[in-house]
């Protein structure tokens, strides 16, 4: 099946005060399927938000072309195209009620009023806000204001919903709640996301599929997990979650393993896969990668955090070179100071070829 | 307050302060009410006979004891308060408009000079009036037109529109953009979005500037002064006109009348104000 939306090639300049040019867009090529939740990820600046509007059609491109369900939406402007968006400052409609916000869109489309009513209450409800139709938004929190902009969005039932940092605004709980509603309501409603985001833990956890960006350009495309375990490349993997980057030398193979050197002498396991003494790699390991034992890198502690159930960990090795991050589930009798072995499976090991 | 002193002193400031502003303004209402016709400065007693004597509904007259020329005089305020009127309605709604499209073309579309334009905008605000008012009345006589109705109103125009601007375009300033791209995302064309959206944000800039553009019609006398043909005497000029020939109290009560409607468009402004839009 044909994937719902097609960015093909798509690329825009911004000129720079200074006479330069910016590429915000520099040849990005996206697929996404009907009722798949896509998050964009990446640093400040990355094209992120630009992407996004191009897709909604505040921003035209230079080159390149968007079809929406076999549709050319290219050339067309941002009230031809069947997508809508929760924007970031919500911007609800401060003159009207919450109830004429949320049937904006029927109201511009000439729905009667009366059909109008039904769908708004309905809507409404899918938000939880029923009975809040008659209040002005300036008379709601942040969180309701949300669901306004929510309800108002998706009130037209577009096929692709476009949100960019719609969380940003909320704190850590009300976040974490909405996290799972936005969700679940994607869920149900069968409309597919694009979800612009920087926080890398909402990425993971409600994505379907990860996009990194990096200067204009996708850096890696992929499934949460993905992204997490096989990281195309060094960006991709400092950029998600805590990483261990190891630069090493394959030393010598036993058996099923190959055993290599970092150039201070921290020793990394590895499948021994048709690798060859000499090669140069690098290796990521997950700070859940590794365990204490007997034996393993030799290092001391030098800091013990508490991040919920885990215990989070910076050891520096014996051997010398930076502090490598480790998360243990039961880290009784370890604390600063502590001089430990850390093991880890050489199947956990993501090799980065050296170019 | 921490300083009792602090707070004696603002209050005293606060009081003068008031007092400076308000007191001339209250002495004409006590005058308008005294019946001694020769020094109003003394209170000889309380009387409505000026604000009847306006109206032609009293005998009574000061200097001259002759009625006809009440009635008369009468006739030609009650005109020149209906030119004023006239004048101001059709100022406000013109520069109300161009103002309002200026300000949003101004701040949503970029094009060359838009910078120069904005200050050509400002000029006729800081020219002073008399300036202005030769300015326009050589334009007029070099163009061949008549004083008239229309020569008053182009005038008023002229720099009504940039006080308009003015307020619309702060307003403006403080708009969220996104509100016209949320209307547009929704599938509203750009008529709609103005329609819907951008003029109800505007509402309370847009009612503020015409009502400013209107108490400045209604007030301007050095411009109109220059402008205004013989039979198109404004209120202003004409009470001008009654003061050269010496202040009479019936100068007091239409002054008090004035007073009292400014009081409430100011009143009807500042409502408009509080019904709050965001
Ligand atoms: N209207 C504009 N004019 C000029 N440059 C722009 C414009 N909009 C964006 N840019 C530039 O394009 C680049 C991409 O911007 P964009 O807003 O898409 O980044 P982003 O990934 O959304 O960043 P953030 O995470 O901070 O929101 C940036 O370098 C930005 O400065
Ligand atoms: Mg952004």
């Amino acid at each position: 099946m044909a994937p719902l939306l097609e960015i093909r090639a798509a690329r825009r300049d911004f000129a720079t005060p200074e006479g330069g040019k910016i590429c915000a867009l520099d040849g990005v090529d996206l697929d996404v399927g009907a009722n798949e939740f896509v998050t964009l990820l990446g640093p400040s600046g990355c094209g992120k938000t630009t992407l996004l509007r191009a897709i909604s059609g505040f921003e035209m491109l230079d080159s390149g072309t968007i079809q929406l369900g076999g549709a050319d939406l290219t050339a067309l402007p941002p009230f031809r195209r069947p997508v809508n968006t929760v924007f970031q400052s919500y911007a609800l409609f401060g003159h009207i009620t919450v109830a004429r916000n949320v049937g904006y869109a029927l109201e511009v489309a000439g729905v009667a009023k009366a059909q109008r009513d039904v769908e708004v209450a309905e809507t409404l409800e899918k938000v939880g806000l029923a009975g809040m139709g008659t209040r002005r938004p300036s008379q709601l929190s942040g969180g309701q204001r949300q669901r306004v902009a929510l309800a108002r969005a998706i009130i037209a039932k577009p096929k692709l919903l476009l949100l960019d940092e719609p969380l940003s605004a909320l704190d850590r709980n009300l976040r974490q709640q909405m996290q799972i509603e936005l969700k679940n309501l994607q869920h149900r409603l069968g409309i597919a996301f694009i979800f612009v985001t920087h926080d890398q833990e909402e990425a993971l956890t409600m994505s379907d599929r990860i996009v990194v960006m990096r200067a204009g350009a996708i850096e890696q495309i992929g499934t949460p997990r993905d992204i997490y375990r096989h990281p195309r490349n060094r960006f991709v993997a400092e950029f998600i979650g805590e990483t261990n980057l190891f630069a090493v030398t394959v030393d010598r193979l036993e058996g099923d393993t190959a055993l290599a050197r970092t150039a201070e002498g921290v020793e990394v396991l590895l499948p021994a896969d048709g690798r060859k003494a000499g090669e140069r790699l690098t290796a990521i390991l997950r700070p859940a990668d590794f365990t204490i034992a007997a034996q393993g890198i030799p290092g001391t502690v030098t800091r013990a955090v508490y991040l919920g159930s885990d215990l989070h960990l910076s050891v520096a090795p014996e051997a010398g070179g930076p502090d490598i991050s480790v998360a243990i589930r039961d880290g009784l009798g370890v604390g600063e100071g502590t001089r430990l072995h850390l093991a880890h499976d050489p199947a956990r090991v993501h090799v980065l070829e050296d170019a | 307050m921490r300083n009792p002193w602090g707070w004696v002193a603002l209050t005293a400031f606060s009081l003068l302060f008031f007092t400076f502003i308000y007191a001339p303004l209250f002495v004409i209402i006590g005058y308008s009410f005294n019946s001694n016709p020769v020094n109003m400065m003394i209170w000889e007693g309380f009387t409505f006979d000026w604000y009847t004597g306006l109206f032609g509904l009293s005998d009574r007259a000061t200097g001259v004891g002759n009625r006809a020329a009440y009635i008369e005089s009468t006739d030609q305020m009650l005109a020149a308060l209906r030119t004023s009127l006239t004048v101001a309605l059709f100022t406000t709604t013109i520069s109300t408009v161009i103002g309002t499209a200026t300000a949003i073309a101004l701040a949503r579309y970029r094009f060359r000079g838009r910078g120069a334009y904005n200050g050509f905008l400002m000029m006729p605000m800081m020219m002073p009036d008399i300036v202005l008012g030769i300015g326009l009345l050589i334009f007029f006589v070099t163009l061949g037109m008549q004083l008239s109705l229309l020569t008053i109103i182009i005038g008023h125009c002229t720099f009504l529109t940039s006080y308009v601007f003015i307020i619309v375009q702060a307003r403006m300033a403080g708009l969220d953009p996104a509100l016209e791209e949320a209307s547009a995302d929704l599938g509203a064309s750009e008529w709609t979005t103005l329609r819907k959206v951008l003029l109800p944000q505007l509402a309370p800039g847009i009612m503020g500037g015409a009502l400013l553009a209107f108490v400045i019609s209604m007030d301007d006398l050095v411009i109109t002064y220059f402008i205004s043909g013989v039979g198109d005497t404004t209120l202003p000029v004409f009470i001008f006109g009654m003061i050269r020939r010496g202040v009479k109290p019936e100068i007091n009560a239409i002054a008090t009348l004035i007073i009292l409607a400014s009081v409430i468009i100011a009143a009807l402004g500042l409502w408009l104000r509080s019904r709050k839009i965001d």
